[in-house]
């Protein structure tokens, strides 16, 4: 009974300088692991008018006796993360509350240990975001293999592909065709191989010379099988010409000026222009402007729509240009999928006049919604 | 068609000569036109005054060199601004032209400022494949560039202490003439939270302000003028605002060229109704 | 098979790194690692190559005497050569004759490309902005006043060129920027899920 009131008496006496009170300790959210926050409430703290200014951090395993310090914060960070934690191991905290007259107000945390986490938590609205859109676009894939016709609005600028071909043609001039800057990885270069696919299969039909000077290794491997493969496809696998499928160069006015050339030599009577563009965009189509070419241009870059708008004859905008595959193919898969990329910019369209409604309502909680950690 | 073809041919000889002289001149006979700060430069500015001395910042020379008219004096005055405070720099380049004009540039700002190289600022060089190189960096960096751009282990170097990834860097700075910073903003702003800012060419300015609008980047810094605002905050004029005066008749030359087109087009138009 | 092992590849680590994103656990994060690391030693492959084809070709060209153009694959030939003994024999750093080339030769070359930007924009201005219909008056007069708003003399003539840009650039402008956007944004995940599943193969070369 005693030694139970002694430490009753010890606690009360102990109180005001080691207490849970306030601060905690706790396994970083949402990490790999060996990573633990330590966090305080000014609010909850009773400075006692000791104008509090810093923190000083330490800490011990639950088996060790001497205290380690890891970090000073200033009092008003609220947290700290300790990312030198191990694994598994049960750690306490102690923190030192400095005031500016050098007094000091201490406090414990709780044993608590770091481990690393199978799934981020504050992602699950992308994950949500992404059912949705693989749901849509399977959905509506699933539809047009079963046999369910979908329309495609005529795009002029993939309807004047033929016309330039044929123009070539009459002219018995080259076609030159350029995916831009982009490498294998960007999405409008993919796009653009399905271009050229179906431009190879157009020269090669009304032999013509296709020129497709390059600014990537990779494209060119690619471009080259592209283009073979539509030369065999048509029948004519003996017109096919590798040389014309050629690396230029990674540089971006090198590649520039080497266009320029060869379209000032070789006077092509059509140039395509499909793929991501950056200044360069211009400088080709104006030059290509200026030997009379015909020049259809689609890009993702939206700041060179402008440019080429100006200079070109036909532009594919934004999203035009990656129906262009399920144009050009007419394959039911690439519709369907365009079809639901339709039915996400409904969903997309509504999301944003909800946003806007509950915004202008003073309803901001909504935008959380949308935030990633 | 070739009487349509040399007509043009003349007309854009005129043009190409005016604006030539629209551009020289002015860097010749100086019109000393005042400049006004816009609030995305300011916000930059206001950034980096904001950070605590010995903070660093990952600067990344992201462009070639056809662009240096542009990129040398926004580099120029960010550099000038992170070493007048005593931050810290680490130099990359995600295009392979960018590792020697970035290096130059380190090398020379930090110059200016007597600071040491491996302590105050690093460069650590040209990766390709730029989506890996800013992913791969957002887990490691010393993954990424286990040397510098002089081949020596970057944990060598006191600045790397404690700098694991982007965790322990205040903001990354893409110095770039194309769309680079879309990729900082894409993969390390959206998937690891680290402030961007874009210092890009003027025409690459508009492509970066939805980013802008939505928050996703502390401020920017476009093109000549974006510069020449920089540097009349960090007051001390340099390059950028001796080019502002070219920038302003050129401008004013496409205007005029624009009002002379239509002229000339609105008086073919009633010729041929005639 | 073989035809169909690139996109069994492409469907497991296209799947894998959309999962990773998901779980920050030590062992997604090595993998993902090791991932990061396999593209880079891939693409460094892809740089030998370019260089074996760029040399390829011009050399192809060069060894024709009647071919024509020789002259510039010749030129293409004489740089590598060139630039290649520098860099490997006389060092790439601070006052070489590699970087003297590089400083010298190659960046004053390539600022000339960049800036006949300002004269084929010049020329696009005077060709291309028409006052043909009401549209076309809008786009003529919103670019003048963006132009004039950008430069100090806008703010000389009116501060209220200035202000009116920034509300062109921002209001209009960007409300047209991010439909755009959006359709591009959903036009990439949805060739990225065909790709990752296979149905867009054009990637790989030939359908």
């Amino acid at each position: 009974m005693k030694t139970l009131i002694l430490v009753i008496i010890i606690t009360f006496l102990l109180l005001p300088i080691c207490a849970f009170g306030g601060v905690s300790a706790i396994d970083t959210p949402n990490d790999d692991g060996e990573s633990i926050t330590i966090i305080w409430n000014p609010d909850s703290i009773p400075s006692n008018n000791l104008k509090l200014t810093r923190v000083k951090i330490e800490r011990r395993t639950s088996s060790e006796s001497g205290w380690e310090e890891i970090g000073v914060a200033p009092f008003s960070q609220r947290t700290f993360i300790d990312d030198a934690a191990d694994d598994g191991i049960d750690y306490v905290y102690r923190l030192l509350f400095t005031g500016e007259n050098g007094k000091a107000l201490i406090y414990r945390t709780e044993a608590v240990h770091s481990s690393a986490q199978i799934f981020n938590t504050k992602r699950i609205n992308v994950l949500i975001g992404i059912i949705i859109c693989i749901f849509v676009l399977l959905y509506y894939i699933y539809r047009s293999q079963k046999g369910r016709q979908f329309y495609v609005r005529p795009i002029p600028g993939l309807q004047a592909v033929e016309e330039a071909v044929g123009r070539a043609t009459e002219l018995g001039k080259p076609v030159l065709y350029s995916a831009g800057r982009g490498n294998m990885q960007r999405v409008a270069t993919i796009a653009s191989m399905t271009v050229l696919s179906s431009v190879a299969e157009k020269t090669a039909e009304y032999n013509i010379p296709l020129i497709f000077p390059n600014n990537d290794a990779v494209v060119t491997a690619v471009a080259q099988e592209v283009v073979y493969d539509a030369y065999a496809k048509t029948g004519h696998p003996d017109r096919y010409k590798e040389d014309d499928i050629f690396y230029l160069t990674d540089s971006q006015f090198g590649y520039a000026a080497a266009v320029d050339g060869i379209m000032l030599r070789r006077k092509p009577a059509t140039n395509l222009f499909m793929g991501t563009f950056e200044a360069e965009s211009l400088i080709l189509a104006e030059t290509g402007n200026s030997i009379g070419a015909i020049q259809i241009a689609g890009t993702d870059s939206t700041i060179q729509l402008s440019f080429f708008i100006v200079a070109c004859d036909y532009v594919l905008i934004g999203e035009e240009y990656f129906a262009a595959s399920g144009y050009l193919s007419q394959d039911p898969m690439i519709l369907g999928s365009l079809k639901g990329q339709d039915m996400l910019k409904v969903v997309v369209g509504v999301l944003i006049l909800l946003g806007a409604l509950a915004v202008t309502f003073g309803f901001t909680g909504f935008l959380d919604i949308f935030s990633i950690g | 068609m070739d009487a349509v073809g040399g007509k043009r041919i003349n007309i854009r000889h005129i043009i190409f000569i005016l604006m030539a002289l629209a551009v020289a001149l002015p860097l010749i006979f100086k019109l000393g036109l005042p400049l006004r700060v816009t609030d995305e430069v300011r916000d930059v500015y206001g950034f980096i005054d904001s950070l605590p001395e010995n903070s660093t910042v990952l600067i990344s020379f992201d462009h070639d060199t056809s662009t240096l008219p542009e990129m040398v004096p926004l580099a120029e005055a960010i550099l000038r601004h992170c070493f007048r405070n005593n931050i810290k720099v680490i130099g990359l380049a995600l295009l392979a032209e960018g590792a020697a004009v970035g290096d130059d540039n380190l090398r020379r700002i930090a110059g200016e400022y007597h600071k040491e190289y491996g302590r105050d600022y690093l460069f650590l060089g040209f990766r390709p494949q730029f989506t890996v190189a800013i992913l791969s960096m957002g887990e490691d960096i010393a993954r990424e560039f286990p040397r510098d751009y002089r081949g020596v282990d970057i944990h060598n170097y006191p600045i790397m202490n404690n700098i694991k990834n982007y965790k322990d860097i205040s903001a990354v700075i893409s110095i770039a003439d194309g769309d680079m910073p879309l990729y900082w903003i894409n993969y390390a702003q959206a998937r690891y939270g680290v402030k961007v800012i874009p210092e890009v060419t003027a025409v690459m300015a508009t492509t970066m302000y939805p980013f802008l609008q939505s928050g996703q980047l502390v401020g920017l810094v476009a093109g000549l003028k974006g510069a020449a605002e920089y540097e009349k905050l960090l007051g001390k004029p340099g390059l950028a605002s001796k080019g502002m005066d070219a920038q302003s008749t050129a401008h004013i030359l496409i205007v005029l060229l624009i009002i002379v087109g239509n002229v000339v087009y609105f008086i073919n138009r009633r010729k041929m109704r005639i | 098979m073989l035809r169909k092992l690139p996109l069994y590849i492409c469907f497991v680590f296209g799947t894998f790194m959309l999962a990773q994103f998901f779980i920050p656990h030590p062992v997604s994060t090595a993998l993902y690692k090791m991932v990061l690391d396999w593209v880079q030693i891939i693409y460094a492959l892809s740089l030998l190559v370019g260089a074996a084809m760029l040399i390829k070709h011009h050399t192809l060209i060069a060894s024709k005497p009647v071919a024509k153009d020789r002259q510039y694959s010749l030129i293409v030939l004489f740089g590598i050569f060139i630039m290649i003994i520098t860099g490997l024999f006389f060092g790439r750093g601070n006052k070489t004759v590699f970087l003297w080339i590089f400083n010298n030769i190659q960046a004053p070359m390539q600022a000339t490309m960049f800036s006949l930007l300002s004269f084929f924009v010049a020329s696009a201005a005077y060709r291309g902005f028409r006052a043909r219909n009401a549209q076309s008056v809008f786009l003529l007069g919103a670019a003048i006043i963006v132009m004039l708003g950008k430069v100090p003399i806008g703010d000389m003539i009116t501060p209220y060129i200035p202000q009116s840009a920034d509300w062109l650039l921002n209001v209009p402008s960007m409300a047209a920027r991010r439909g755009i956007y959006i359709g591009i944004a959903l036009g990439t995940i949805a060739t990225s899920l065909r790709v990752i599943l296979g149905i867009e193969r054009t990637y790989l070369g030939g359908k």
